[in-house]
């Protein structure tokens, strides 16, 4: 019990799943630097995102110093931009939230300990990413405590390739 | 693997041009080309410098040109040495760290007309926010700029001394200007602002006692001490395993004191929430702040990010 969520099929007409959608791209070469917008990235399988600060091997992030193999990739949900607008009368940016890939209808809370496809990439998440005060030094926005509990997923990355704007985010269950 | 973290912004020197009144501008630029961190017309950062110095200069460029950052240094040879260390060992190609930028002016729609009165090299937070508004021509802009002769920066300061808004006072000329008659009237729709030496930054405070307060704006070269916490106390932390001695200054966080003793704590979040900088306490009375521990576990431990103290000693098992 709890260990996974679909120990059963749904009964009747119901049909679990979810399917989203890469809206924004984006990636910094260095710790502090604003992220750039793109139109692909191109994932390396293991290792992180070609140009990017926490590329293993580059190391230029702020959390550098601290080694982790999830942090490949990272994801933030379009709606919780949505929602520190609506909630907060925070306006943030999909390049302010410093993740690399904003998507829309991606249930990122769930897929903890998951398998999905980004693209033609298959990545697998590691943790949910947890805010940090760093993220307000940056953007002068009190953004701390509405983004506890929804500021994104790690991923690790199994197959690399090249993701786009409008790729399709599907599960690989 | 980097063992240390990343706290500076890194920059190439790209560019030293002499400035006359033996100032130097520096250009600093990302080494790929890319945006540097945005600021606000007038803000500072801090250079930390090869020989180890950290000294704050004000941005001279304007905000919209974001993929540098130029200061102006002038050499003061009986300084406390960052000029002296720019000025001589410095050069082009050179990799400074830099922080992020900070303060400056947060441009109001309600202030039509902006009266600036700068001194000598003081200048230079004026020139970011005198091109700024010329640029995006939301507001008058005069800045007076008060010399004793020679002035600093004249060739970027040409066009807008043309333009009529700079207006050069030589003291060896004309004397010291009336600083009421620059200011004028307390306005609502006029903002002030005063950056040079110190009896310049007084006699400006005089002339405008009678002004709003958030329609003045006065750059110390010398930052003024942070705004504290007025119920915020000092305290000393004991290191029981190691046996040193830290002391937290007011409204400094323990992390920060820790950090500043050479004591290497992980941290993550830094906001309390993620259990990284979580530490032991034996003796005293920690005041907790942060949202991870529980009641049982804030009885032996506390998180060194956010956690202050009731008592003026506090015992930590470190």
């Amino acid at each position: 019990m709890l260990d996974t969520v679909n120990a059963a099929p749904a009964q009747g007409a119901a049909q679990l799943g979810w399917t989203g959608v890469v809206r924004f791209l984006h990636l910094a070469p260095r710790a502090f630097l604003p992220m750039r917008a793109a139109e692909t990235l191109t994932l390396v399988a293991g290792r992180g995102i070609e140009g990017d600060r926490y590329m293993i091997g580059n190391e230029e992030g702020f959390y550098s110093h601290k080694p982790e193999e999830g942090r490949q990739v990272t994801l933030f949900e379009l709606e919780t931009l949505v929602a520190l607008k609506r909630d907060f009368g925070i306006e943030l940016g999909p390049e302010e939230h410093r993740r690399n890939v904003t998507v829309e209808g991606v249930p990122l809370n769930h897929l903890v300990g998951r398998r999905f496809w980004l693209g033609e990439t298959l990545l697998e998440a590691t943790r949910l990413s947890v805010p940090c005060r760093h993220i307000e030094e940056i953007t002068g926005k009190a953004i701390f405590d509405p983004l506890i509990n929804r500021s994104g997923l790690n991923c690790k990355i199994r197959q690399g390739g090249i993701v786009k704007v409008g790729d399709t985010v599907r599960n690989a269950a | 693997m980097k063992a240390r973290p990343i706290t500076t912004v890194k920059t190439v020197v790209t560019g030293i041009e002499e400035a006359g009144a033996g100032t130097k501008l520096f250009t600093l630029a990302d080494p790929d080309q890319w945006d540097l961190p945005p600021f606000k017309p007038g803000a500072h950062i801090d250079l930390h410098l090869p020989n180890g110095l950290v000294r704050t200069y004000s941005l001279c460029n304007e905000p919209a040109d974001n993929a540098r950052y130029v200061i102006a240094v002038k050499r003061e040879a009986e300084g406390r040495g960052g000029s002296r260390a720019l000025h001589d060992d410095v050069g082009v190609g050179d990799v400074i760290g830099v922080s992020l930028p900070r303060g400056g002016l947060e441009p109001d729609a309600r202030v039509a007309r902006y009266v600036f009165v700068a001194g000598g090299i003081g200048v230079t937070p004026f020139l970011s926010m005198a091109r700024h508004f010329q640029r995006t021509a939301q507001a008058d802009v005069t800045l007076h700029l008060v010399v004793r002769e020679e002035m600093p920066l004249a060739a970027h300061l040409s066009s807008l001394i043309e333009a009529g808004t700079v207006v050069v006072h030589r003291t060896s000329r004309e004397g010291r200007p009336d600083l009421a008659e620059l200011v004028g009237d307390p306005n609502p729709e006029t903002m002030v602002g005063c950056c040079g030496p110190e009896s310049m930054i007084e006699d400006f405070e005089r002339v405008t006692a009678a002004w709003p307060a958030a329609r003045v704006h006065v750059e110390r070269f010398v930052a003024p001490p942070p705004i504290i916490d007025p119920d915020a106390k000092p305290f000393t932390l004991s290191l029981a395993r190691s046996g040193g001695e830290i002391h937290v200054r007011a409204g400094q966080t323990m992390l920060a004191a820790l950090k500043e003793g050479g004591i290497d704590i992980a941290t993550s979040c830094c906001g309390g929430i993620c259990g990284a900088c979580k530490v032991g306490w034996i003796e005293g009375k920690p005041v907790h702040r942060d949202r991870v521990l529980s009641p049982y576990e804030r009885e032996r431990y506390l998180m060194v990010c956010v956690a202050g103290s009731d008592s003026e000693r506090l015992v930590l098992d470190l």
